[in-house]
């Protein structure tokens, strides 16, 4: 809680400046995930002018942004969980299951394919229930609900589909990522807008309630446990849109595709400045986040750093970041008292 | 023996403990009694399964989960989880076939580096953990990256000539002999079980430990170093991952990408249904250790069945929610 403002009679544009630094204060993660993000581009647009002496194009930046597309779903999923104190560890699980799913019954006409997507996004919708109910009915510890849910969804997903394979129709797959220009940048931007709509709506406010004290939340009639709910079933649909976004760029379906996203995907919450101990941070962050993720990968790509050393590098940059922030979290906290 | 309970105001009569136990004695003889069940079962289904060589089978694959859970029992008692075991077992087992090439002179050697591995890696998560303050899930999934891509990085992705060895035959004697007609993988998981049941319950590292899980803060108060137990704690996590993956290879011979991944849930699952309470403070070896059987037995008895292996991650996930739904719920409700 920031300190209240002197009662004086400050300037007024004292006083504006005091707004300003202290807004700047509360979203200091979101604006140096933003400033990190740029600073990792101009890298990136460096390396790669270094390598093929030429700035990277449209189809560059379509396939890059399409990448990354599904991190920045289930990274906008897990944001909304762990701004409410929880964790999904589930989601590479249902990545799984909805992208062995899309495989297999998106079949090939134009009713099939939205009546498909939008049963695969229901589906997501109820696996995230089953999380959220074990965690917020049930009251049982998310890590280990989410570990054992994983399990179970990772089960599923090869019964559904025990061999890469399957079809994905072509035109989904063409609206969807091909479609020769960076239409992913439009639906980030979309996702930021809507994240600004849900962050002042009902629900958002009952989310950072929750998550930055759930007695107070619930003695201010915040229903806890129904925000917990939806906490978690909005990251299984988020889960599901990755999974089919994962299937219509590879045009097939894998019921491993979603392994890595466990990971990775808290990863770009971190990078993007959300706090793991719930009520701080921002969504429009974890877009940051994960654009940043990727922009990592790129940048070691072309730097001729082997990819078989990713992972390691993005555990590192992980433990990093969480550190970093933490202590840039415990100066401005000084600063300020 | 039993937990210093905090003295409490004048409580209601406590209800009479079944068989005179309490709560946490009464998980590990549910544990034991499931063993026992599943065994039953299994030999109704299939005759023979219960038969010396069949248990001794089921007890030989239960001790490479068993001793992977000692180490997760022990962080988890204090309230945290290691999730870098499987990248730590992994690379365990390469390191001890790349290191000694299959070679019995250099067996002794391979061992020491391959544990003294483990228990630094675990050391570091410790440190993460209890001095730069990294949240426990955080600072261990971020380990298991890190340990996975330096794995696949430093054997190119396990193409390399030496990964090709095999364990030393020292080695893969320790699992596979026998003496007085026991495997000795078993001999010595159960000098483990006694070793850690032990050092749990009648040493200050054990007291401290349960202290720290009941409740962190009042530890430090009382004096206990809460930093150096907790390194200590993930470090002796990581050195039990590196000693599965040492007997692991031994067992199969060969290393193999992806061989530690099945043991994350696995010692999860274990530590669970051996009654550890997931919120720390809570539990025994013992319990644990039963519980691996009980696991081991009941994925043995449906792989007989035919049950596919997807079937085991759906099966285990369920049996966990379902007890920690039994017990392990959080008291206070928000």
């Amino acid at each position: 809680m920031p300190p209240s403002p002197p009662a004086t009679s400050a300037a007024p544009q004292r006083r504006t400046n005091q707004v300003l630094l202290r807004s700047l204060a509360q979203n200091f993660g979101l604006v140096l995930a933003w400033l990190v993000l740029i600073a990792s581009i101009a890298i990136y647009a460096a390396t790669y002018y270094a390598q093929l002496s030429a700035l990277p194009g449209s189809f560059e930046i379509t396939s890059t942004v399409n990448n990354t597309m599904p991190l920045v779903l289930t990274g906008l999923g897990q944001a909304i969980v762990i701004l409410t104190r929880g964790l999904d560890l589930s989601v590479g699980g249902i990545i799984d299951v909805t992208n062995a799913l899309a495989a297999l019954y998106l079949g090939t006409t134009l009713t099939s394919v939205v009546l498909g997507t939008i049963g695969i996004l229901v589906v997501g919708a109820l696996l995230g229930l089953v999380n959220g109910a074990l965690v917020a009915i049930g009251r049982l510890q998310p890590i280990v609900v989410t570990i054992a849910t994983l399990s179970i969804y990772q089960g599923l997903a090869i019964m559904i589909l025990p061999q890469p394979g399957g079809a994905i129709p072509p035109a989904f797959s063409s609206i969807l990522v091909n479609s020769g220009a960076p239409w992913a940048l439009v639906y980030c931007g979309a996702f930021a807008l809507l994240w600004m709509v849900l962050r002042r709506s009902r629900l958002g406010v009952s989310i950072y309630a929750v998550g930055n004290d759930p007695a107070s939340a619930s003695a201010n009639g915040i229903s806890v446990v129904r925000t917990r709910l939806i906490a978690y079933v909005l990251s299984g649909v988020a889960s599901a849109a990755a999974g089919l976004f994962l299937a219509a760029s590879a045009t097939a379906g894998d019921a491993t595709a979603g392994n890595s996203y466990t990971l990775t995907s808290i990863v770009a919450v971190v990078l993007g400045g959300v706090s793991l101990f719930g009520g701080r941070g921002s969504g429009i962050g974890a877009i940051a986040g994960a654009l940043l993720t990727t922009m990592i990968v790129n940048i070691l790509f072309f730097s001729h750093v082997d990819p078989l050393y990713q992972s390691f590098y993005e555990g590192l940059f992980l433990v990093v970041a969480v550190v970093l922030t933490m202590a840039i979290g415990r100066l401005v906290k000084r600063r300020r008292t | 023996m039993t937990e210093p309970v905090p003295a409490a105001p004048p409580a209601p009569p406590p209800r009479r403990p079944f068989l005179g136990l309490n709560a946490e004695r009464r998980h590990i003889l549910y544990a034991m009694a499931a063993a026992v069940v599943v065994f039953a079962v299994g030999a109704a289904v299939r005759p023979g399964f219960a038969s010396p060589a069949g248990i001794s089978a089921v007890l030989l694959v239960a001790s490479f989960v068993g001793l992977v859970a000692a180490g997760q029992t022990f962080v988890i008692l204090i309230g945290g989880i290691d999730l870098s075991i499987p990248a730590v077992l992994n690379a365990a087992a390469i390191l001890l076939v790349t290191s000694t090439l299959g070679d019995d002179s250099r067996a002794l050697y391979g061992v020491t580096l391959t544990l003294a591995m483990g228990a630094g890696l675990g050391l570091l998560n410790g440190v993460g953990v209890a001095i730069l303050g990294v949240p426990a899930v955080i600072m261990t999934l971020a380990m298991n990256g890190i340990v996975e891509g330096l794995m696949l990085g430093l054997s190119g992705g396990l193409t390399c000539q030496a990964c090709a060895s095999y364990a030393p035959p020292v080695v893969q004697a320790a699992v596979h002999g026998t003496v007085f007609g026991l495997p000795l993988a078993l001999v010595i998981w159960g000098g483990i079980i006694i070793v850690v049941s032990i050092v749990l319950s009648f040493t200050t590292f054990g007291r401290r430990t349960y202290a720290i899980g009941n409740n962190a803060v009042a530890s430090h108060l009382a004096g206990i170093n809460v930093p150096l137990t907790t390194i200590l704690l993930y470090a002796l996590s990581g050195l039990f991952a590196a000693l599965a993956g040492i007997l692991l290879v031994g067992f199969g011979g060969q290393a193999s990408l992806g061989m530690g991944t099945p043991y994350l849930f696995e010692s999860i699952a274990a530590a669970v249904v051996g009654g550890v309470s997931i919120l720390g403070g809570r539990g025994h070896y013992l319990g644990v250790a039963a519980g691996a059987i009980s696991l081991v037995a009941l994925t043995t008895v449906l792989q007989t069945l035919n049950m596919p292996e997807y079937g085991r991650d759906i099966l285990y996930g369920v049996v966990v929610i379902a007890l920690l739904l039994a017990y392990g719920r959080e008291q206070d409700s928000v």
